[in-house]
């Protein structure tokens, strides 16, 4: 029994939203209350518990500050902590340092420290910046609300019976006995960093719809990603007591229900703005997904930003994801992507690469050559242009 | 944090060791030949090296000098449409790519990309250079590339060399941190890359 393990590990690891993770309650959830935000930038640690957290934290924070993962670029991080700015205000926002981590997984967290993670693979799912004000105002409910905290004490107090039941009835049992309420106290964190989150959006001047919105696409995704794999989808996959998280299906529904009560500003979800500040790198995150192996999300990933209009390198990311992908009629698909993505904006280089070794497989070796000349042409330091010469043929 | 509570309960109920059982090392000694990855492609290295006695793969093999994370050649040979580079650890949720058909040498650094990216859990990764080689006495592809893993400072650096025969995949590979690891032991592992012999 490694009850020590789990609570450090609870200690030392911050909240967390973890949106994939969504199952089907065992109870119905309580009716969400309203959350009070009670953190504000002159916070300090109160007492020893909390200091040790603090600390905690802070190491993780020092590694963080030289991890090649973090994106620096300034531009993107000053938007970034825009939107938080906006939804929380700039007396709260002052003092949390953004760290935007480079991975393809969907995912933010604050630390109790003040440390605030996005993944960019969170960028590349919320369509709009209201969805994003949604996750931004969830992570600082967290924090504000010092839910690592809460949940390291209620894993102390409960570690002691633990403890006891281990010796009379057995450690396992007594793990069964013990640790669903501390999964149940999990989920209503959540749920209260839910209503944080959408209160936050409404006083923003968000549409709270988009909250719910973020859950439905998660959903849609893991259909998609089922159906591609041939499998059942996971997206009412049910870890019953010890589900850390509400089920993605209740939190549509109450944040829907939250949202016809407070719909902040209705429309506003300030989608252009959001996709102008993405652009640059959007292309890049697309590619991170492609690489994951998961061609069924990824197309419905980029089909979804393809609605808000295709770009030449939304294009070529569908290209290259069939392309990669291979399935019979795939490669006549991506050579479609790559052309419509020349047709659309001849500027990336890369569109000539794709459709030119899509179709020297097909057999079309003329023009998959002319188009691979048209690359080397395009791009004449490309680090690939000697492999690519040798294929256009010399 | 993914599903920490998931995590720490895992840790609570299940009492397996801290650690898999530790990768045992064998070692390989200098200027012979040796065949690898349970294929018939045979290298010679120069000097002694540790050969992992843990198989990433059914048909992989991974070699060091000082230690997996200092430097790491890994060799893959004999690899058929439908199989994999590694072995799956998470198939259900992050299934490794696995080899296509008619695959072109071109399509050789990209599946190793997206082996490696999953493998590693990473998206810092990045091909910087591809380019026609000889490797096993056929036309190849050799490429370059880098990355950097979750909760570790450093940037690593890594080349490879595969080629096709006869409808099979080959590759040796080496990676290393780019801070002095990288250019301490290249041209050892380069030795043994041009050494190979099917």
């Amino acid at each position: 029994m490694r009850f020590r393990q789990l609570v450090m590990m609870i200690a030392a690891v911050s909240v967390a939203t973890e949106p994939v993770l969504a199952a089907p309650a065992v109870a119905p959830l309580p009716k969400p209350a309203a959350v009070e935000i009670v953190a504000d930038e002159s916070y300090v640690p109160q007492d020893q518990d909390e200091r040790g957290l603090w600390m905690e934290m802070e190491k993780v924070e020092r590694e963080l500050k030289i991890s090649p993962l973090v994106m620096r670029d300034p531009a993107l991080n000053a938007y970034i902590k825009s939107v938080l700015c906006k939804t929380i205000g700039q007396a709260r926002c002052a003092p949390v340092r953004l760290y935007i981590i480079r991975t393809s997984e969907f995912n933010a967290t604050m630390a109790p420290n003040g440390m605030l993670e996005v993944y960019s693979g969170l960028l590349l799912r919320t369509r709009n910046e209201a969805q994003l004000a949604a996750v931004l105002g969830h992570e600082y409910t967290h924090y504000a609300q010092r839910h690592s905290l809460k949940l390291f004490r209620d894993v102390r107090s409960k570690s002691a019976s633990l403890m006891w039941l281990q010796m009379v009835v057995g450690g396992l049992l007594a793990s069964l006995m013990i640790l669903p309420s501390i999964f149940k106290h999990s989920r209503d964190m959540e749920q209260d960093a839910d209503v944080g989150g959408l209160a936050f959006m409404s006083k923003a001047g968000y549409d709270t719809r988009e909250a719910a919105r973020i859950w439905e696409q998660l959903r849609e995704e893991m259909d998609a990603t089922a159906a591609s794999r041939k499998v059942k989808s996971r997206k009412d996959k049910d870890h019953g007591m010890f589900e850390d998280h509400p089920p993605s299906s209740e939190r549509v529904k109450y944040l829907t229900e939250m949202a016809a009560k407070d719909p902040g500003t209705p429309g506003a979800t300030g989608q252009e703005a959001y996709a102008a500040n993405m652009a640059p790198d959007w292309g890049d995150f697309a590619d991170d997904q492609i690489k994951q192996n998961d061609f069924g999300a990824s197309d419905y990933l980029i089909t979804s930003l393809g609605k808000q209009g295709w770009t030449d390198w939304l294009y070529f990311a569908r290209g290259e994801l069939y392309r990669r992908h291979a399935a019979e009629g795939d490669l006549e698909k991506a050579a479609g992507f790559y052309g419509e993505g020349i047709a659309a904006s001849p500027g990336l280089p890369d569109l000539w690469r794709g459709r030119g070794l899509v179709l020297l497989k097909l057999g079309r070796a003329d023009e998959g050559k002319a188009d691979l000349r048209e690359y080397l042409k395009r791009a004449p330091d490309a680090s690939d242009k000697a492999m690519i010469a040798m294929m256009a043929g010399g | 944090m993914k599903g920490f509570v998931r995590i720490a309960l895992a840790a609570a109920l299940v009492a397996l060791p801290a650690t898999q059982a530790a990768a045992g090392w064998k070692l390989i000694a200098a200027k012979e030949s040796v065949q690898v990855a349970k294929s018939k492609m045979a290298v010679t290295p120069n000097e002694a090296w540790n050969r992992g006695t843990h198989r990433a793969s059914k048909k992989g093999e991974t070699w060091t000098l000082d230690g997996p994370s200092i430097s790491e050649v890994y060799f893959a040979a004999a690899l058929l449409p439908g199989e994999t580079f590694y072995k799956d650890t998470d198939k259900k949720n992050h299934p490794l790519p696995m080899m296509g058909k008619n695959l072109q040498l071109t399509d050789i650094p990209e599946f190793y990309e997206s082996s490696q990216r999953i493998a590693y859990s990473t998206s810092v990764y990045e091909v910087t250079g591809i380019e026609p080689m000889k490797f096993l006495g056929q036309d190849g592809v050799k490429f370059s590339y880098t990355f950097a893993l979750q909760g570790n400072p450093l940037q690593y650096k890594g080349l490879a060399r595969a080629t096709l025969i006869k409808g099979q995949l080959y590759l040796i590979s080496y990676d290393a941190p780019a801070l002095s690891f990288f250019d301490r032991d290249r041209a050892k592992a380069e030795a043994i890359m041009d050494s190979a012999r099917l």
